[in-house]
């Protein structure tokens, strides 16, 4: 698995895409944008570009080949995506904190960067990674529909968080109102976040497991 | 002691069939595969590789069963497909050193050796390198981690004549010592003749014949013959060709009559190859 991780990282993904976290992180300094793109750039840009590489490269076959099994190289996929993932949230973080410090009187239309909003970004990139996998992993090599679809089930749960959080005047309150104020609450929110991004995670990867086992190379 | 034994192959595809493919191929042996495009060579390969799921059979490699040992049995085998490429914008140095951390007894010194031989540079990048040379740094790879059978698929595919030549003699050179034995697929019957101890040869899905080469051969006569001594033979013929002076059929030698007094001769793989596969265009 180890090895395998360090082929994906090495040979799968472009140097340019270990940058993108930083330079999509950095989009945090815009204020009081829609900061739902900053991670979801991942999934437009990072994504088609990653997948398409393995496609031309014919990864499929030269990772079979290597004595390794189905089940690692699910993992070793996944894992990767995951990596990435948490880098592009990590450095948003980051400078969604420097946003915070630099404008510290701005009026948020949209989610202020906050530990809650990142909860909902967890959520989000849960959503992505369990329809992208279970998509791509019926043929392990075709990414066009599963990118699409993930990416727009992506995009309309960030339109409906957005949405809610200005028509519902709970959810106004949990993220924007009192709620943001608590520390404690935004704190329970991100936990919440992981948790949902982790399940996500886990039930697409024993889903495409299954799929990956009946793919004909 | 056998390196290879498939047993009774059988995958189904909607319009396509391997139909109980059997072959063997002995330790320290080449086998050349042969048949025309789209007979059944590279799912058969595939099918031993396990890329694709069979309906059917065993395959054993080195005595065991490949399907239950299958990433201890690849430690032992070398591949190679003609015409596809992996990760052709990274350079040879990087990609080996990823490949052989994946390889239990991998050598460098037998790397090294192999990149001097095959005159291969390491810092140069995988489309850098001529058809030829991408199939030697294959082979390379394969040798380096001590791979016992070498599977490829068309080698020979995009080859010029003395590239094709040249990777046939390193293929007879690899099974002098009775270790490593090869298994290759090909359509150009030419590349049997020159290196080839074993012929399987594969039409429609199933396996014609898979003999050592001069049992191959001898198994087929082809006939000369005038127009008038046509209806006696056609039966008997495996199928045939009418031309100015009558007719050249191939039959197989078991079914030919000395009485008949009728001109035959060894045919040659080419010839085996395209009057086996008329046949099948006959009974369609």
């Amino acid at each position: 698995m180890n090895k395998l991780l360090i082929k994906e990282l090495r040979l799968g993904i472009h140097p340019v895409s270990y940058l993108l976290p930083v330079l999509f992180g950095a989009l945090m300094l815009i204020p009081a944008w829609l900061y739902f793109l900053v991670p979801l750039y991942f999934c437009f840009i990072t994504v088609p570009n990653m997948f398409g590489g393995y496609k031309s490269q014919n990864d499929l076959m030269f990772t079979k080949m290597l004595p390794v099994s189905r089940n690692e190289m699910v993992k070793a996929r996944i894992a990767v995506v995951i990596i990435l993932e948490l880098l592009h949230l990590g450095f948003a973080a980051i400078f969604g904190l420097i946003s915070t410090k630099l404008y510290p009187n701005l009026i948020y239309y949209f989610f202020a960067p906050s530990f809650s909003f990142f909860g909902l970004c967890f959520v989000m990139m849960g959503i992505f990674n369990l329809i992208f996998f279970t998509m791509y992993y019926k043929t392990a090599y075709k990414y066009g529909a599963a990118t699409f679809t993930s990416v727009a089930a992506a995009v309309l749960f960030a339109v409906a968080a957005e949405w809610l959080s200005i028509a519902n005047e709970e959810v106004f309150n949990l993220f924007k109102g009192s709620g943001a104020d608590s520390i404690a609450t935004q704190i329970t929110i991100l936990a919440a976040g992981i948790a949902i991004f982790a399940t996500f995670t886990v039930i697409a990867y024993n889903i495409a497991n299954k799929k990956f086992e009946k793919v004909e190379i | 002691m056998l390196s290879l034994e498939v047993k009774n192959l059988n995958k189904r595809y909607d319009g396509f069939q391997l139909k109980d493919v059997s072959f063997q191929l002995e330790k320290g042996y080449i086998m050349g595969f042969i048949g025309t495009n789209g007979a059944g060579k590279t799912t058969t390969i595939k099918s031993i590789l396990n890329l694709i799921h069979i309906d059917s059979g065993e395959i054993y490699v080195l005595g065991k069963n490949f399907i239950e040992h299958e990433l201890e049995l690849k430690q032992e085998i070398g591949y190679a497909f003609g015409g596809i490429d992996y990760y052709t914008r990274s350079k040879i140095k990087t990609l080996t050193n990823i490949v052989k951390k994946f390889y239990h007894h991998w050598d460098d010194e037998v790397y090294y050796s192999y990149l001097k031989r095959f005159k291969l540079d390491e810092n140069k990048k995988i489309n850098e390198l001529s058809t030829g040379m991408r199939v030697k740094y294959s082979l390379a790879l394969a040798l380096s981690h001590g791979a016992k059978l070498l599977i490829f698929d068309e080698p020979t595919s995009g080859l010029d004549p003395v590239a094709r030549d040249n990777l046939l003699e390193i293929f007879q050179e690899l099974v002098q010592e009775g270790e490593i034995s090869i298994l290759f697929s090909t359509h150009i019957t030419s590349d049997l003749e020159k290196c080839a101890d074993f012929i399987t040869f594969i039409n429609n899905g199933v396996i014609v014949n898979s003999a050592d080469k001069e049992t191959f051969i001898d198994t087929y006569r082809l006939v000369n013959g005038k127009e008038s001594q046509l209806p006696m033979l056609k039966e008997k013929l495996i199928s045939y060709k009418r031309n100015s002076f009558g007719f050249t059929g191939m039959i197989h030698k078991k079914d030919l009559d000395p009485s008949l007094n009728i001109q035959s001769a060894l045919p040659n793989l080419e010839d085996i190859m395209i009057y086996l596969s008329k046949k099948e265009d006959l009974h369609e």
